[in-house]
């Protein structure tokens, strides 16, 4: 349960959102009108029914009853009622099947209105630039695209729709009851308005209360939750009593909180009951003058009392309604929120030229991720087609902030990276990815099947481009040990598979689609021999031809670079071939020494 | 259903109220005939020709009997509801007492998260069956009968037949729900799904936008959105489905009042009055029946929750006072490791072996070695937080297993490696670890000796400052001081350093080092470590390997003249720092 979430409190009404989603419900207009039409016929055949009854009661019935008090013959009545009978079981037949529609219909309407904002909801996400996913945790980007969308789902089947309606069939219940007999209609228009009232009244402490109880449930659950995590913590230091004194403390203002929401219900239940018992003894009396004066017949009083119960029910769920109404207007909002975030980088929507030879600059690049502290200064350096540049430096030197600027996850707070000579920001986005071979320290798999993820819906990778991928790679001796082959399942994101594995995958991925220019975020965590034998001659048949830049972590990689750049606290400090570095006994030299040395490293904090 | 009443004896702790509430429900439903069974029979005296003149008395002996059946309504659903939380917090306190009291072991396997909302939703299933639920069946159970008692005597045919289409229902939501619950199920994994696919790529976005696959990434949560909403229509069906059928039952019973009551009404002169009567009862018997199917539906997932609350109840902890532990007179300190081992719970091999390593009391040990080599688990099994497998660790020349667990845990103070504190202010997170109340005097001091006197200074509240989500955010470097004096405030024995100066710069961890050293003569401290700084002054030095064994036990000089680990990650370490400083 997301607590935080759930404690948002949205409006019971907002004009700007209704308007939004009708929006999304246009398309679906035909649901929409078949929702109405079921509902309005289910409320006619609701009208209708008490109104056979009071004809037949008063009609054959009667006439039958009179007729053998008379001494007469009742049969020509008894002919009439069973044909009444007939037509009311048809509308029974009728009321059933509508009920049924009435569920299924509005669901359906629902889920297909909320399935396109879900899609779309989760397309923009997706668009959104780098910096926008960094700044807010998975979790509650994952409870928009469900829990949230979902939400909204109430809002159509329980909130919107049935509201308008229950409104309807409350007017239109009074004004028949009015045309039945405006005496009685007197007692029940006097009636509604104090029903509405208590509804409405408690409705807000209601909410109130329950929001309390959701605030201390959330506080509850936290502080359980913090326990937990430092039960160690805990436990070393012998606080087990005294956490659990806490804990009461934190139950005994919840149980109050609970108590108080337990007192709203008990006193509101009963309210309404009375109110309408009251009503209802109001009626009898009035209808019973009416009866006794022989103005209103048994059918009519009959007919009376079923519509008071019809429109009791709406009102009675006013309360409710608005509670979902409330909370889905929350997850609207959240949802909106997200939508009307803007995507930063984006690219046009047509390519300048369609081949690429892979000339990389970068012209004079600075970049701060808050805009202000640079984390890289002044980057100026070129990657010919065909070569190989290496990045080398300690962490937090800005390595990584050059691999996320080549693939645009984000743009240079100054100066310019070029392919081609054409600025990347004047290159479609998925064109200029689709050029590129990326391996990542993150070797990301995802749920599918191992062809899945190697082809990963490429329009290029063919089966003989996979395969020599898979080959060069040695992926395909990973692949060979798996049962199924390629199409063996990929399980929680390659957690079967060990690291040198997913490596050598994560190779054959961006071999596969053949790609003129390679980035590669080469990965630190240690593998047996082997295994780093097979690496190596991966990542040299990755390289081999292709515009390169490396974040190199092994000997291997930096020896064969064209070029190096050593990069120190955000700077270029040097830049060569291996050798002539190493000569040079520098930095370069040092971060040999460490960074190739037989040590084993930890990984740094 | 025997778990369920164990459970309910919770309940009967709070005998009186649970009556009194009870007692209430007959009392409000049989009034609830009453009033209609006093409506019908008006309706004949008009019919009669009777003077309408009694009607005004009438009108106050209903509102009078709605007002009483009122206060019965309100008083069952106070007292009954309200002892259902009352269990609710009794039972949270147990869980709660109970997982703090488990093993270290227990929680490693476990995701706090997942505790917590499956402790609130089992204690809150089996609150909603035992409370609320039981009190709306005996509704019902009242309601139904005394309405089919007073009706039958009115006209036996009809009031016999009223049964068949309650029985109809009854059996037609029976063979409903497996298929409900088979649909929900898959509404829910296919919910499951989705998230997890918005998870996985979301998570994986610098994949999925450097390989553009925006594109492929969104036709996949798009299937698997249109699977969503192909389960939701199809439980959508269903679910109209019972709709439809309780509809059906409450319709047709109509549609027998109307047949049977018509007819008896030609037939042999059926009162209109007890036509009315069948009508009005049938409003109030089917909303009753509703609920206990409702109520029906929630069992399974009652028991199965009670079940789980009892077995976490049932739960032992293993790490508890030996019958022979016996308190030392006084303790000193001094540590002596011989051939400890550790294995966890179902796993393969060892975590940890062959540790032998003895301090003298004051002394200082040092643990290091590459991540996973089991420093942590070997600090854990000072406090017996985690039980050593094999060997034996003893204090002054006793087995930890043998002292009491409050002497042992009074005598260590702890520093975990993540820097937890409470969402709460500064001061509180240090008097934790006191068992006395701390002066603020003592507080300043200990301030001081962690280096965070200076920086708490700088707070407006000062040492009152809250820390965490309502409160400022604390680096990690400030966290693990205050996690020191946290430990310090117990004035331990033994300090026990879990890596916990990692995020403090060299140069106040030099001043630290020197504080503690000051502060604490002849307190022995263990301290594990990434950074071969921190245990370079150390008498003894454990060096572990990336598989739990020990590679080498001695002095840093000794470590550093013989080629390992030790040597080359102190080089590495060594040039890493030069090389910070150009």
């Amino acid at each position: 349960m997301s607590v935080h979430d759930e404690n948002v409190v949205g409006k019971a009404w907002d004009g700007v959102v209704v308007r939004r989603l009708s929006g999304w419900a246009r398309p679906h207009w035909r649901l929409f009108a078949a929702s109405f039409a079921v509902l309005l016929g289910l409320f006619a055949l609701d009208l209708l029914g008490p109104w056979m009854w009071r004809h037949i009661l008063d009609g054959p019935v009667a006439e039958a009853v009179a007729a053998r008090g008379a001494g007469g013959d009742s049969t020509i009545h008894m002919r009439e009622f069973w044909w009444w009978i007939g037509g009311y079981c048809l509308l029974v037949v009728a009321q059933v099947a509508l009920r049924h529609l009435e569920v299924s219909q509005l669901n359906r309407t629902g889920q297909a209105v909320i399935a396109d904002l879900r899609e779309a909801l989760y397309g923009h996400i997706q668009a959104l630039e780098l910096s926008f996913h960094v700044r807010r945790p998975t979790g509650a980007l994952v409870t928009r695209v469900t829990s949230d969308v979902e939400n909204l789902n109430e809002m159509f089947t329980s909130g919107i729709i049935t509201l308008l309606f229950d409104s309807l069939k409350v007017v239109v219940l009074l004004v028949a009851i009015f045309l039945l007999d405006w005496r009685l209609a007197l007692v029940v228009a006097a009636g509604t308005p104090v029903l509405v009232g208590i509804s409405i009244g408690f409705r807000g402490g209601a909410r109130n209360a329950h929001r309390a109880v959701r605030a201390e449930l959330a506080r509850l659950n936290g502080y359980l939750q913090e326990v937990l995590q430092g039960i160690r913590v805990v436990q070393v230091f012998r606080r087990e009593r005294q956490v659990g004194e806490r804990f009461a403390g934190r139950l005994s203002t919840y149980l109050a909180a609970n108590l108080r929401t337990i007192f709203l219900f008990a006193l509101f239940f009963p309210a309404i009951d009375f109110a309408v018992s009251i009503i209802q003894g109001g009626t009898l009396w009035v209808g019973g003058l009416s009866i006794a004066e022989g103005r209103m017949s048994t059918g009519e009083f009959v007919q009376f009392w079923f519509y008071v119960a019809l429109l009791v029910s709406p009102i009675r769920e006013l309360g409710e309604r608005y509670n979902i109404l409330q909370s889905a207007f929350a997850s609207a909002e959240r949802i909106f929120d997200v939508l009307d975030t803007r995507a930063k980088v984006v690219g046009p929507a047509k390519s300048p030229r369609d081949a690429w030879t892979g000339r990389i600059r970068f012209e004079g690049v600075s970049f701060g991720y808050d805009g202000s502290t640079m984390v890289l200064e002044d980057a100026d350096f070129e990657i010919a087609p065909g070569r190989t540049t290496a990045l080398v430096g300690a962490t937090g030197s800005g390595k990584t902030t050059l691999v996320n600027l080549l693939l645009r996850f984000y743009d240079p707070s100054a100066g310019r990276i070029t392919l081609d000579g054409v600025d990347l920001r004047d290159i479609p986005l998925d064109a200029l990815h689709a050029r590129m071979g990326l391996v990542l320290q993150e070797d990301f798999l995802f749920s599918g099947t191992v062809r899945d993820n190697l082809v990963m819906g490429r329009a290029g990778v063919d089966d003989a481009a996979l395969r020599e991928a898979m080959r060069a790679s040695h992926a395909d001796e990973v692949v060979a040990r798996l049962p199924g082959g390629l199409d063996a399942p990929v399980a929680e994101r390659g957690a079967t598979f060990s690291t040198g594995e997913r490596q050598l995958l994560a190779i054959a991925r961006a071999l596969a689609a053949r790609p003129p220019l390679v980035v590669l975020d080469e990965a630190t965590a240690s593998v047996d021999s082997g295994t780093e034998a097979k690496i190596e001659d991966a990542t040299r048949k990755l390289l081999a031809g292709r515009s390169a830049l490396v974040v190199a972590h092994r000997l291997s990689t930096v020896r064969r670079a064209d070029e190096i750049l050593v990069l120190h606290k955000g700077r270029i400090r040097e830049r060569g071939r291996h050798e002539e570095l190493l000569a040079r006994g520098g930095l370069y030299a040092r971060l040999h020494a460490l960074q190739f040395s037989e040590a084993e490293v930890e990984p740094e904090h | 259903m025997k778990i369920l009443w164990r459970h309910f004896d919770r309940f009967l702790r709070h005998r009186r109220d649970l009556l009194l509430g009870f007692a209430c429900i007959p009392a409000a439903q049989l009034l609830d005939i009453y009033f209609t069974v006093r409506i019908g029979d008006a309706l004949d005296r008009l019919r009669a020709g009777e003077d309408a003149g009694f009607l005004r008395n009438l009108f106050v002996l209903l509102v009078g009997i709605a007002a009483l059946r009122g206060v019965f309504r309100y008083f069952q659903r106070w007292w009954i509801v309200a002892v259902s939380r009352y269990v609710e917090n009794q039972l949270k306190q147990e869980i709660f007492d109970k997982l703090v009291s488990l093993p270290f072991a227990f929680h490693a396997k476990r995701k706090s998260g997942e505790l917590v909302s499956r402790a609130t939703s089992d204690v809150e299933n089996v609150r909603m069956f035992l409370g609320p639920g039981l009190m709306y069946s005996a509704g019902a159970f009242v309601m139904v009968p005394a309405s089919l008692w007073v009706l039958f005597d009115l006209e036996w045919r009809l009031a016999l037949a009223m049964v068949v289409p309650l029985v109809l229902m009854g059996l037609g939501m029976k063979a409903f729900t497996p298929r409900l619950h088979k649909i929900s199920t898959a509404v829910q994994e296919s919910l499951a799904e989705l998230s997890h696919r918005a998870q996985e790529s979301f998570s994986g976005v610098r994949v999925v936008k450097g390989y553009a696959l925006e594109g492929s990434m969104a036709a996949r949560f798009r299937a698997q959105s249109r699977e969503v909403e192909r389960h939701q229509v199809e439980l959508g069906r269903v679910r109209g489905a019972t709709h439809a059928l309780t509809h059906a039952a409450f319709d047709s019973t109509f549609v027998l009042i109307l047949v049977l009551g018509g007819w008896a009404m030609i037939d042999r002169d059926l009162p209109a009055g007890d036509v009315f009567k069948f009508i009005d009862l049938t409003f109030k018997v089917f909303w009753p029946i509703i609920a206990l199917g409702w109520i029906a539906g929630m069992y399974p997932r009652a028991l199965s929750s009670a079940e789980r609350i009892d077995e976490l109840l049932a739960t032992r902890s293993d790490i508890v006072d030996a019958p022979d532990a016996r308190a030392l007179p006084q303790v000193r300190g001094a540590l002596r490791l011989a051939g400890v081992g550790f294995r966890h719970e179902g796993a393969e091999r060892d975590a940890l072996s062959g540790v032998d390593v003895a301090i003298h009391a004051g002394g200082v040990l040092g643990v290091v070695g590459p991540t996973g080599s089991g420093k942590s688990t070997l600090l854990l099994l000072l406090g017996r937080l985690h039980e050593a497998t094999r060997g034996s660790i003893e204090l002054d020349g006793t087995d930890v297993r043998r002292l009491p667990l409050e002497q042992l845990r009074t005598a260590l103070g702890y520093v975990p490696q993540d820097g937890f504190l409470f969402s709460d202010t500064w001061r509180a997170n240090v008097q934790f670890g006191a068992d006395e109340p701390l002066s603020d005097e003592r507080l300043r001091e200990l301030a001081r000796i962690a280096c965070m006197d200076e920086e708490l200074e700088r707070f407006p509240a000062g040492m009152d400052v809250v820390i965490g989500e309502r409160g400022v955010t604390l680096s990690g470097g400030q966290r693990q001081r205050t996690c020191l004096a946290r430990a310090l405030a117990r004035d331990p024995r033994v300090l026990v350093l879990d890596d916990a100066l990692s995020a403090v710069d060299t140069e106040t961890e030099a001043r630290l080092i020197e504080n503690l050293r000051r502060a604490g003569a002849g307190r022995t401290v263990v301290v594990a470590a990434h950074r071969l700084s921190s245990v370079r002054r150390a008498d003894a030095i454990v060096v572990l390997r990336r598989d739990g064994t020990v590679e080498a036990v001695g002095k840093h000089d000794a470590l550093i003249a013989r080629a390992g680990w030790y040597r080359d990650t102190w080089r590495a370490q060594q040039m890493r720092e030069e090389l910070e400083v150009l």
